[in-house]
């Protein structure tokens, strides 16, 4: 009869009564009252089961969190203590005197040297162009330094596909090129692209709608495989990637870079 | 009847023991099978790229431990290794320590330039011996890469079927906030671990834990998988670097798929 038993327990707690708050028999009454409630918590068969489980589930999760933790983090970190042997540097000042360390340490010298001008030979003294095509921004050098930069368009990312399955990826190519031709007024000939995009029929390929003048800008550098660097009507976009490949370029900017490249001077795009 | 239900938690206590003691011994197993593995490496690579005897013209080996000889020698390492990417077309990385600088580059010619903020290295690359400076005299060639971003953000659009359908371009959003971490995973086992230092949004510092947390339960399982085949797992040297979000990106977008490293350290 264990409910019994409490309850008489409970019986032989006497009223509450207003005392004052820091009052220690009022202190002390509260403290038994607390030990009670546990106790009963922990007589009571269907609470320890409770707190068995939750105590036990507590250890459990610890445990899983400490291999989680140890795989994931200890063990790693304790890789990197160093291992393989000790390292041996020296300096010592006798090797340094004599003429076989004097001449292994002139011919790595000379070595460093022609390596470096190998390296520096290789950033042209004459004009060339980097386009950095996820900023969309363009620097033009001269003399390996910058004399203009600005902002561009290059190529946006989309995919145009078709029911047919016949698909274009309209990106700027990454790499090093080079002028390969330059056209003044130049005027554009639409790919198939240009008419699928709007969804109109694609013409001949000598139809007169393929030709568009004007909208190139007044000037266009050809990098090969039809991508150019050319003007735009569409100036508010500079900055921005919407380009089917090609760089557009403000009219300034366009002038400037036309005067500077010659035929076969180099571009850059990152 | 009365007798069969004390039996049970009986019966499942040696189960318990078992399963106990096979998950130690594994744990064991994995912790000597793991730490083993920076060893292993770094024998591969002294095997690899120790020092041979020139019998033509002998060098006194003494000299290969040399301070001043190893750092001309780390010079010329990263030296061969930059020209040797600069012979390829390609877009290529030149990480440069003493500089703290990391170089986009192309054919020899420097297109972008950042600074390194914070940077941690693994030990083993760390050793100023002749061995690892030989090995980094070859550019590092990236096999894999696992990002927050997309290499190429593609959109698919497909096109009208008349020009009744047709509907312009809106104008871009430039104004993207997603967190740019990348690692890259070279063919020689090194990794290039490159995270952004801003927190440009709330909860970025939680997406960064979740990426590095991602990446490392990935990398476990397969050291867990190499462990149960009584292999010992391959370790990875690593590189980590912070900067700037704007030039992880550029970066990222910028390094083809098995795009080459060079480290100078």
């Amino acid at each position: 009869m264990p409910v019994m038993e409490d309850e008489k327990k409970y019986d032989e707690i006497p009223e509450a009564k207003e005392v004052n708050p820091v009052n220690p028999d009022h202190e002390n009454e509260i403290f038994r009252k607390i030990r009670l409630q546990v106790r009963e918590v922990i007589n009571n068969k269907k609470y320890a089961g409770i707190l068995n489980r939750v105590f036990v589930g507590s250890l459990i999760f610890i445990a899983v969190l400490f291999l989680f933790v140890f795989f994931i983090y200890i063990i790693p970190a304790l890789q990197k203590i160093p291992s393989g042997g000790k390292i041996i540097v020296t300096s010592s000042s006798e090797l340094k005197k004599e003429a076989d360390y004097k001449r292994q340490m002139t011919l790595i010298t000379r070595d460093i040297q022609r390596l470096s001008r190998k390296y520096s030979s290789y950033t042209s003294g004459q004009s060339y162009l980097v386009i950095n095509t996820t900023d969309n921004q363009f620097y033009l050098y001269r003399n390996k330094k910058l004399i203009r930069e600005g902002f561009c368009s290059s190529g946006s990312y989309k995919m145009l596909k078709t029911e047919e399955g016949r698909s274009w990826i309209f990106k700027t190519p990454k790499g090093k090129f080079w002028i390969q031709g330059k056209t003044t007024n130049p005027s554009w000939r639409r790919p198939d692209w240009s008419f699928v995009e709007e969804g109109s029929p694609i013409p001949s390929q000598n139809d007169p709608s393929r030709y568009e003048y004007g909208v190139l800008g007044d000037y266009a550098l050809a990098l090969g495989d039809g991508y150019l660097i050319h003007g735009t009507l569409y100036k508010r976009f500079l900055g921005m990637p919407v380009t089917h490949g090609c760089v557009r370029l403000n009219d300034d900017d366009l002038k400037a870079i036309f005067n500077n490249l010659s035929i076969g001077s180099k571009v850059y795009i990152f | 009847m009365e007798n069969e239900t004390p039996d049970k938690p009986a019966s499942k206590k040696p189960i318990f023991i078992i399963c106990l003691s096979f998950i130690i011994v594994f744990i064991i197993c994995y912790s000597i099978m793991m730490l083993l593995g920076p060893g292993r490496k770094l024998a591969a690579i002294k095997s690899e790229y120790g020092f041979v005897q020139d019998k033509k013209n002998k060098t006194d080996e003494r000299i290969i431990s040399d301070s001043a000889y190893l750092a001309l020698l780390k010079e010329r390492s990263f030296l061969q290794s930059r020209i040797a990417m600069a012979a390829t077309d390609s877009i290529y990385l030149a990480i440069s320590f003493p500089d703290s600088v990391i170089s986009l580059e192309i054919s020899g010619v420097t297109v972008h330039t950042t600074k390194i903020l914070k940077s941690k290295s693994s030990r083993i690359l760390k050793r100023n011996e002749f061995e690892i400076l030989s090995m980094l005299a070859r550019p590092f060639t990236i096999t894999n890469n696992y990002a927050s971003i997309k290499k190429e953000p593609l959109m698919i659009k497909m096109a009208p079927k008349d020009t009744s359908e047709f509907q312009p371009d809106i104008i871009p959003d430039t104004a993207d906030f997603e967190p740019v971490n990348f690692i890259l995973q070279t063919d020689i086992g090194t990794r290039i671990i490159v995270y952004q230092e801003e927190k440009i949004r709330y909860g970025d510092g939680i997406r960064l834990f979740m990426f590095d947390l991602w990446f490392r339960i990935k990398d476990t399982l397969r050291s867990i998988k190499s462990v149960m085949l009584f292999r010992i797992p391959e370790y990875h040297p690593s590189i980590r670097l912070r900067i700037h979000r704007s030039d992880a990106k550029i970066i990222y977008r910028a390094l083809p798929e098995h795009g080459q490293i060079g480290v100078y350290m």
